[in-house]
């Protein structure tokens, strides 16, 4: 249990520096406005705010009462407003009705708005046309890297996601590549870079040119973290539409894991509070459970409570002295893991009593029916039963959606039927989330005979046709041949089991899906990296439509040392899921190599397809 | 060392000082200087002359000369003038030359002879004309200050930030003064003027008499008077044949006297000694002698353990500088104190401005100048000269440049560009432009060349998505709206970025971009959407979605116009259904609609409903038993699952009712489950044994071990021995 690293592991880089330069920042900005004011929180940042600075440091910068930025009128009666929001058109609006409010109202106060991670020319163009840019001051909080783990940052960006992957919004790559640089800048040069997709492609160049732009700040400075990994999460959606098995993944989708944090309602908590905790690598529980698949941790937790109830019980026949000894030191430890212990048995009671039933094994067979590629209609039909009784919309979805992927789009009898299912169970204003869903490749059609060749050909035709508006549409068509089975052939993504796959014991990656599947994005990676390139996997690499799109980028004179070569940042763009985080801490401990996850957000299958859902105005 | 101080003259009793020829300026003067307006620009800038013909006793001729010397006397520039006549020259800190008109309008001339602009120092000016004027320098800038043939003052601080402020008046002025001029005191600028025997100093709010202490008396008149450049002393040259001189702040009413002859402490304090050697060699004008002080310093160093030798090294650095700036060709003739002051870089500046770009970049080489302060700088003015030559072709000029500066760091080729387009040269600029790295630097400069359709090609390379909306701005304002959808047509990044923000703020746009595109699937979408945010009334909402309908239509996309005309028609009925019967039924999905009206009792519409939307069999069976078993009607629900044979078998009805906590009900349906689901509907309403029994029977392992693992009670020992036994037997055969 709990996998130890190997002796030869690397030391991770301490993060929690970024979170002091955020809070300075912050407060830097917070004091550009002296005096008593109110502070107006996006709700998307007031967890990320919480991890940096918490309301007493807030109030020791003069912000008196706290808001959530929502469409109401504003009650404060300070004399200054400033917002803290996303920079994003709905909280211009928002802004712009308050100010113009008090000005109808003929009252005058200051007003500022702090842009995080920062601000956009459309914003403040809004700003413009609403006519009172001249009544607030605008200003950036640079806050783009949250630490939620020793291993993880997050830049809490759902919305990267649909903006570029639905919407071929590219805005946010600005910010990432300003992240990176800032990494580079703390951490010393990444001597090697690999990455795969668009999106990685052009925040890696961008990136690399505000290296240039700032020559001289990272040079001579020797790495920290020798290699770089960019990874487009269209490269692999099937991974993250799967069902998450090990602990903190099945907590993320059971319970939903925000900002690092969860809140266990009371049927966890067995009392009649929620508790909100913070799941990370401090919680001497949690972290030895969480890499584990589920099916280990219930057992492992008992054995666990046995030895707790073990060391309470060496008190009888303890001595004055001893006693003494024992309730200064180790009695608050106890308490402590006990206090934890109990949680994520009630965590785990919890998780069961939704999963162990019978759906919940029929729904798995389904999943790992689909990922093998047989039974293709028995699939189909328990997909449409799923659809039928209305169990879930958004689980009806990903279903659908995983059987597209696997299958290279679903064959058109099928993908009307149950379209049209769909949209009886669950609405018909899905028929945009369809539109959605076929713009970014995951639900689409088979097109009989339209082979990667025919499309080509098709796009060359557009191209002298100079429908040069077209092509784009053309060329995300061809992206969306998935060719999963091919791929999933050629990297032996299904091990072949012989007998019981030992899930204690586990000797592969797939361990995360219970044996049947080892995550796509953590193979290639798994294989860059022992291939230092992409070298030999030219099929794989067209099969993932990204022949243009696949990089390497070594240093030259090297300067890294063998330790931080084993120092891995892995950058998912568009998120990554805890299963993915498991697999390489796996892959990690087998190699002696340490990974560290930079992530647009944390995501899984559920916020996939909201991402991707359209909900009635 | 007597020969060295042999042209020292004494004055007063602590100093001394000496006059000695820089240059013998080998100008070709025409005219006598005395009929000239002269200026010389403070710290051995240029000389300008002006035949003056405006001279009361010599009458206008020819039109006059305009000639700009280095302090040398190597000429620079030379002219014909054209405009008015000219009261007064003066050079301003920038080496711009000032030329006052007598209508008190300014022409300011580069060193080259290159007209800048003009500016008026105001209507009294004009009216009254100018009879006098000044140029003189503060820590701001330059001024200009003016005497008017009203005899008042009119003065601006700084010409670079023209504000006009008119003196008050002086009590009593009938004629002009005999002398004046300016005088900073306080950071203000003051003047002050003699009349008669009388001195008045002008502030901004006031006139008032002063008297400088201690003048010799029967002064009747003053006339002329200096201040230092610093502002700091003032001499007055009486009728009397007297020279005065003190402090310029006359307020004090004692002079202080002179402090700095002190007595040496003791002789042969060597390292003092040094210093001032060192000292003294950089206030020497001639090498010779500078030589000959260093060496004597470098000498007594010598015997000097711990003397720095930093100052020694910077001296010589410092005056290889100045020699080399003082030499006849260039004809700066800076004193030491002088370049100490004006600093290396406005030095550079000025080397700049007079195109002596190889010895600027020498002095930066040599004194190892950051190249981007030093060399980079430099030659990016120098091709920024460059491009105004306009008898080199523009593929020359470039070419030119980029063989010079490479990439040599800090040159900005942007501003290079921004040169030639301010010189009219725009193919030059676009050349230019080309080897400028940053492609972001490139937008602001395209634009203003109305370039707008490559600045977008360039804004979208540098990835800058702030920068690509503000090209967009600019094109939307500068084309049609047709073209302006043509360019975003061609450029997808730029079209989901102007799409993503007309979403949110111009929806109309957005529509009209779709059709300009003929996209009539983001059409329908776009309809759809309208007819769930925009519309209120169901009438108008059905009209969008008939509008979204026809666009599939169009699309081609017949599944979504199907599926929208559906939606027409279950709004509609959904309508009628509130008010018919009250109740909620809009927006609710089709399978929601049916299930509300089964709880509601309407099962005749309910099948109605089914028939006429074409709901599939299994989809309606699932739907009556969860609502029949949510209303616990068992009676119905047994009736409706005899009233054929169940497309859905009979295993849901056992779950759904068990998930009723109907045990009961469950058993009579599960008698019903075919032979394939037996045991799991056994199992489900808990009847392990039976289950065995079942699973046994079909000799199916994977059914025998979920009923083993359901056998977790304290009764069902017997039954998973019994599977054993089964089990056994099984493999025996």
């Amino acid at each position: 249990m709990a996998f130890p690293h190997r002796p030869d592991a690397p030391e991770l880089p301490d993060f929690s520096m970024l979170k002091r330069l955020a809070r300075d920042q912050l407060i830097y900005l917070l004091e550009q406005l002296p005096g008593k004011k109110d502070l107006f929180i996006e709700a998307d940042l007031m967890s990320p705010l919480d991890r940096i600075a918490n309301v007493s440091i807030l109030k020791q910068h003069e912000v008196d009462k706290l808001y959530k930025v929502e469409n109401k009128p504003a009650l404060s009666s300070s004399e200054q407003l400033c917002f803290l929001v996303r920079p994003r058109i709905k909280n211009m609006r928002y802004i712009a009705s308050l100010v113009n409010a008090d000005k109808m109202a003929g009252r005058t106060r200051k007003y500022k708005v702090i842009f995080s991670p920062q601000k956009f020319y459309a914003c403040e163009m809004v700003l413009e046309e609403e006519g009172v840019y001249g009544d607030v001051s605008c200003d950036e909080w640079a806050f783009s890297l949250l630490p939620l783990d020793v291993d993880l940052l997050s830049m809490e960006l759902p919305e990267f996601f649909r903006d570029y992957f639905l919407e071929g919004d590219q805005r946010w790559i600005n910010t990432l590549a300003q992240a990176l640089h800032l990494l580079s800048t703390l951490y010393g040069p990444f001597p090697n870079c690999y990455g795969i997709g668009r999106c990685a492609k052009m925040s890696y160049e961008l990136w690399k040119r505000l290296e240039e732009e700032e020559d001289g700040e990272t040079k001579g400075r020797r790495p920290e973290i020798g290699q770089i990994f960019l990874l487009d999460r269209d490269v692999d959606f099937v991974t993250a539409l799967c069902s998450q098995v090990v602990y903190e993944g099945l907590v993320d989708d059971t319970f939903r894991i925000k900002c690092g944090s969860v809140d266990f309602g009371p049927e966890v908590t067995s009392s009649d509070k929620s508790l909100k905790v913070l799941l990370n690598a401090e919680d001497k529980v949690f972290n030895e459970i969480r890499n584990e698949h589920f099916s280990n941790v219930f057992s492992f937790l008992s054995q666990k409570a046995r030895n707790l109830q073990a060391q309470y019980d060496r008190r009888r026949g303890m001595d004055i002295k001893q006693m003494k000894n024992f309730v200064s030191q180790e009695l608050k430890g106890l308490k402590q893991e006990h206090r934890l212990l109990s949680l994520h048995i009630g965590a785990c009671e919890s998780i069961m009593k939704k999963k162990t039933k019978q759906d919940f094994q029929e729904l798995i067979k389904t999943e790992h029916a689909l990922l093998e590629g047989f039974n293709i209609r028995e699939s189909t039909s328990y997909i449409e039963e799923h659809i039928d009784r209305q169990v879930s919309p958004i689980e009806s979805l990903r279903l659908m959606c995983l059987l597209s992927i696997t299958e290279n789009g679903l064959i058109p009898k099928d993908y009307r039927s149950l379209k049209t299912q769909y949209l009886q169970s669950y609405g018909p204003e899905h028929l945009l989330t369809f539109s959605n869903l076929r713009r970014a490749g995951l639900l689409t059609e088979q097109a009989p005979g339209d082979t990667l060749t025919a499309v080509e050909s098709k796009v060359s035709k557009l191209v002298t046709d100079k429908a040069a508006g077209k092509i784009t549409d053309a060329f995300s068509s061809l992206a969306k041949r998935s060719n999963f089975r091919a791929i999933s052939k050629k990297l032996n993504l299904i091990p072949r089991v012989d007998g019981e796959y030992d899930l204690k014991v586990p000797r592969d990656m797939a361990y995360v899906f219970s044996g049947a599947y080892v995550p796509l994005s953590c193979r290639i990676i798994e294989q860059v990296l022992e291939r230092r390139g992409w070298q030999g996997l030219d099929e794989v690499v067209r099969l993932l439509n990204c022949s243009e799109l696949a990089f390497t980028d070594m240093t030259k004179d090297d300067k890294a040392s063998s330790e931080s070569l084993r120092l891995i940042l892995v950058v998912f763009l568009g998120g990554c899921t805890f299963s993915e985080i498991s697999a390489l801490r796996f892959l990690g401990r087998e190699k002696g190599y340490r990974f560290i996850f930079l992530t647009t957000a944390v995501t899984n299958s559920a916020r996939l397809m909201e991402a991707m859902s359209e909900v009635k105005a | 060392m007597d020969c060295y101080t042999a042209n020292w003259n004494p004055l007063g009793d602590s100093a001394f000082y000496r006059k000695y020829e820089l240059y013998s300026m080998d100008w070709d003067l025409k005219e006598e200087l005395r009929d000239c307006l002269v200026a010389a620009a403070p710290y051995g800038g240029p000389i300008a002359l002006l035949r003056n013909p405006w001279r009361k006793e010599k009458p206008a001729s020819a039109r006059p000369v305009l000639e700009i010397y280095s302090a040398s006397g190597v000429p620079l520039a030379s002219l014909l003038w054209k405009s008015g006549p000219v009261v007064s020259l003066g050079w301003s800190a920038e080496e711009e030359l000032l030329c006052v008109q007598e209508d008190g309008v300014v022409l300011v001339y580069g060193l080259h002879g290159d007209f800048r602009r003009h500016f008026s120092m105001g209507n009294e000016v004009l009216q009254n004309r100018v009879l006098d004027a000044r140029i003189f320098h503060t820590e701001f800038g330059s001024g200009v200050a003016i005497l008017t043939g009203a005899h008042r003052f009119t003065l601006s601080a700084n010409v670079g930030d023209l504000k006009l402020r008119r003196m008050p008046e002086v009590p009593g002025l009938q004629s002009a003064p005999s002398c004046w001029t300016t005088v900073c005191q306080d950071r203000v600028a003051h003047i002050l003027l003699a009349v008669g025997p009388d001195l008045y100093l002008l502030d901004h709010a006031a006139c008032s008499a002063v008297t400088p202490p201690g003048l010799a008396p029967g002064v009747s008149s003053f006339l002329q008077m200096a201040v230092s450049f610093t502002y700091r002393h003032l001499a007055l040259f009486t009728d009397t044949g007297y020279i005065w001189m003190g402090t310029a702040s006359l307020k004090k009413e004692s002079q202080k006297a002179d402090e700095y002859l002190r007595e040496i402490q003791e002789l042969g304090q060597l390292p003092q000694a040094v210093q001032q050697c060192i000292e003294a060699a950089g206030h020497e004008h001639w090498p010779d002698m500078q030589k000959s002080l260093l060496r004597a310093a470098s000498f007594g160093k010598c015997f000097l353990d711990r003397f720095p030798p930093d100052s020694f090294v910077r001296m010589c650095q410092d005056l290889r500088v100045l020699n080399a700036v003082r030499d006849y060709h260039i004809g700066i003739p800076l004193t030491y104190s002088q370049y100490k002051q004006l600093t290396i870089q406005v030095l550079l500046d000025r080397l700049v401005l007079r195109r002596l770009y190889p010895l600027a970049i020498q002095i930066c080489e040599y004194l190892r100048l950051p190249e981007v302060q030093g060399v980079s700088r430099i030659l990016a003015h120098w091709a920024c000269y460059k491009v105004q030559q306009k008898d080199v072709s523009d593929e020359d000029v470039a070419r030119a440049i980029n063989q010079k500066l490479g990439d040599t760091p800090g040159v900005s080729y942007s501003d290079i560009a921004a040169r030639a387009y301010g010189c009219g040269r725009t193919e030059l600029a676009i050349k230019l432009l080309e080897y400028e790295p940053r492609s972001g630097e490139q937008v602001p400069l395209l634009l203003k060349m109305k370039r707008s359709k490559l600045a977008l090609s360039k804004a979208i390379e540098s990835g800058d998505t702030d920068l690509v909306f503000t090209v967009l701005l600019h094109l939307k304002n500068e084309l049609n709206r047709g073209d302006f959808f043509m360019t975003l047509r061609n450029q997808p990044m730029a079209l989901s970025l102007y799409r993503q923000f007309c979403k949110h703020q111009e929806l109309e746009t957005l529509k009209d971009l779709y059709n300009q595109d003929d996209n009539h699937q983001e059409l329908g979408s776009f309809h759809i959407r309208a007819s769930y945010a925009a519309e209120e009334r169901i009438e108008g909402r059905v009209a969008a979605l008939q509008t979204a309908a026809d666009a599939f239509y169009k699309a081609k996309n017949e599944f979504a116009a199907k599926a929208t005309e559906d939606q027409m028609r279950l709004l509609r009925l959904q309508r009628r259904l509130e008010d018919e019967l009250g109740g909620r039924f809009l927006d609710l999905s089709l399978h929601d609609t049916v299930t509300t009206l089964i709880l509601s009792g309407q099962n005749k519409r309910a099948e109605q409903l089914a028939r006429d939307f074409r709901i599939p069999d299994k989809r309606l069976w699932w739907l009556k038993l969860t609502a029949l078993a949510d209303l616990e009607d068992w009676e119905e629900l047994e009736k409706f699952s005899k009233s054929k044979k169940s497309p859905i078998g009979y295993l849901p009805f056992v779950e759904i009712c068990m998930k009723q906590h109907n045990k009961y009900e469950a058993k009579k349906y599960a008698s019903r489950v075919g032979p394939e689901q037996k045991v799991k509907a056994l199992l489900l309403v808990g009847d392990v044994a039976q289950a065995a029994d079942v699973a046994i029977e079909h000799r199916n392992e994977a059914e025998m071990s979920l009923v083993l693992s359901h056998c977790t009670g304290a009764t069902d020992g017997a039954t998973a021995d019994k599977i054993q036994r089964a089990r056994a037997q099984a493999q025996k055969k």
